[in-house]
């Protein structure tokens, strides 16, 4: 008899390569029951494709809701989902898009695909109780520089070559331009969002770079090289302030580490 | 473990009012924002789990209405066992919104770190029964509370099976104790795809661990299986079909009177649709419930 294990590998073997045959031998349940096995398969497939088209709209209204759709299917096939809760599935399918033949006239299009995922990402979060520039002066600047910031959850940071922030602003707005011309440039966007409100802000590079390393987990003071290798005139100590003036910083590892 | 009866839903389950309904994302605001809505309401938390602005309207809600739990990745007869974060993470939302119960599905959904999103079959056997109490219990030991397990909608069955469908969950029951969810809508299609007589089934259920039922939207389609024949598939798309109301009739006359949640989750139709749904199960249940009883006096 087929042990259970077995039944199980032929089955999920079945689900994520279409290919029901070999499943089909222990089944009952009309003439042909490998057909019947095809409406599990028929919903695995459906269900994730229809979950990647709802988190990608912006992407399916630039390249074509069937463009979209057709490499869903293909990544729920390559990709399944590892975790599960569907919401967090799809974080790579910007790169698996842009790789497609289908997306290859859109050198863009990754980058405005990543910057949807982020977009819906953050709208999803919730905002923290920030603390205070005064309470962050009360560190002490030799203990700031060690430290690394927490900051709010729905904010992400994205380049890229392509002013994509513009066409999100444009696909956001709900008004189909006559014509829009993408500019080729190098663009820093810092994605803010909480309870359903999102908002994309245009970064110089130095800033962008100093809170990229800071919501990475690097120290201030490793941020602020950062920022200052890509521009020297950038001033760490007033950057620190504008972050906690907008509220963005959570905690600090010196509060975190204190007795 | 032996795990006492969820007492909040049995109390509800004595007003004149058991019908809740599946309450999913597109709604949840609304619901947060005070419309009127059912005796109690039942939520998927793999929808919460990670979306924090849903959960801070989940706990509003369930500081107002009771809630239960109805995971669909719990997955207790996967073979590779029930995943333990996912698990924490579910007991984590429990302890946070306190419901009525938690449920899940005669199923399996996970194979070798994969998630196949969907509730795939189990032949009922001795193994299988082993693997699926062996989960149960780590359910039950890691929530503190009874699981309330789902029959499962079937398109398919396994010629390995020893065991009938009810066999199998009275065995489950006397195994963990465990409590049962009877989907009447899955009962019904699933008697009707695989060609047995559904109210024997529903005389097998074994009646005294049924803590919850469902209704659920079915849709008819050509059975690619059998030529010029037809299946029901468990779409959960429109509204209850008039053989599913008859048979949560039936059902209630012989469990007595249960918690029964309206799923719809495909399609979604406004709240008030679902309202509405609920309205009628509360109807059909007191008439029937009615008539039990005069049977039982006539007798």
């Amino acid at each position: 008899m087929l042990s259970l294990a077995d039944l199980q590998c032929s089955v999920a073997r079945a689900m994520i390569t279409g290919e029901t045959e070999p499943a089909a031998a222990w089944l009952v349940g009309g003439a042909r029951p490998e057909k019947r096995l095809d409406i599990h398969l028929r919903h695995y497939e459906a269900s994730l494709t229809a979950a990647l088209r709802e988190k990608f709209p912006a992407c399916a209204w630039l390249a074509g809701a069937n463009v979209v759709s057709a490499v869903a299917c293909e990544y729920v096939r390559a990709r399944p989902p590892r975790l599960l809760c569907i919401a967090d599935y799809g974080e790579d399918f910007p790169r698996f898009l842009a790789n497609d033949g289908r997306a290859r006239t859109m050198p863009y299009l990754e980058s405005f695909a990543a910057l949807e995922w982020a977009v819906g990402r953050v709208s999803i979060a919730i905002d923290h109780p920030p603390i205070s520039w005064s309470d962050i002066g009360r560190m002490g600047s030799e203990r700031l520089l060690d430290s690394t910031l927490s900051l709010q959850p729905g904010v992400r940071y994205l380049s890229s070559t392509w002013g994509v922030d513009e066409l999100m602003a444009t696909y956001l707005s709900g008004i189909e331009p006559e014509r829009f011309v993408l500019p080729e440039s190098d663009t820093f966007i810092e994605v803010r969002g909480a309870r359903g409100a999102v908002h994309l802000t245009r970064l110089d590079g130095a800033t962008f770079t100093f809170r990229r390393e800071l919501a990475a987990g690097c120290s201030i003071g490793y941020a602020a090289g950062a920022a200052l290798d890509r521009d020297s005139t950038f001033d760490p100590g007033e950057a620190l302030r504008l972050l906690a003036h907008a509220n963005l910083i959570v905690t600090t590892s010196a509060q975190a580490n204190a007795p | 473990m032996r795990v006492a009866v969820a007492t909040r839903a049995e109390r509800s389950a004595t007003s004149s009012r058991l019908a809740g309904v599946g309450l999913r994302l597109p709604h949840l605001a609304e619901v947060a924002a005070g419309v009127p809505t059912t005796a109690w309401l039942e939520v998927h938390p793999e929808n919460f789990l990670a979306n924090p602005h849903a959960r801070e309207l989940l706990l509003d809600i369930a500081r107002r209405h009771s809630v239960s739990l109805h995971s669909v990745g719990l997955s207790v007869g996967s073979i590779g066992g029930v995943d333990r974060k996912h698990l924490k993470r579910i007991r984590g939302l429990a302890d946070e919104i306190k419901p009525i119960l938690v449920s899940g599905h005669l199923a399996w959904s996970t194979h070798r770190g994969m998630y196949l999103n969907d509730l795939l079959p189990l032949p009922y056997t001795e193994e299988t029964l082993r693997v699926v109490a062996a989960h149960v219990h780590e359910v039950q030991d890691a929530l503190g509370r009874p699981y309330v397990v789902e029959n499962p909608a079937s398109y398919v069955g396994f010629a390995t099976s020893t065991l009938t469908e009810t066999e199998f969950l009275a065995e489950l029951v006397a195994r963990t104790g465990c409590q049962l969810l009877c989907d009447v809508s899955n009962a019904f299609l699933s008697a009707a795809n695989m060609g047995y007589d559904v109210y024997a089934y529903i005389d097998a259920f074994p009646a005294h661990a049924v803590a919850e039922i469902h209704l659920g939207g079915f849709t008819r389609e050509d059975d690619e299986a059998t030529p010029g024949g037809h299946i029901l598939i468990d779409t959960h798309a429109g509204a209850i079909a008039e053989q599913a109301w008859d048979l949560y009739a039936y059902a209630l006359r012989r469990f007595g009177p249960r918690p029964t949640l309206i799923e719809w989750d495909n399609d979604l139709p406004s709240f008030s649709t679902l309202l509405a749904e609920a309205d009628r199960a509360d109807n059909v249940a007191a008439n029937a419930l009615r008539q039990g009883h005069e049977h039982a006096l006539a007798g």
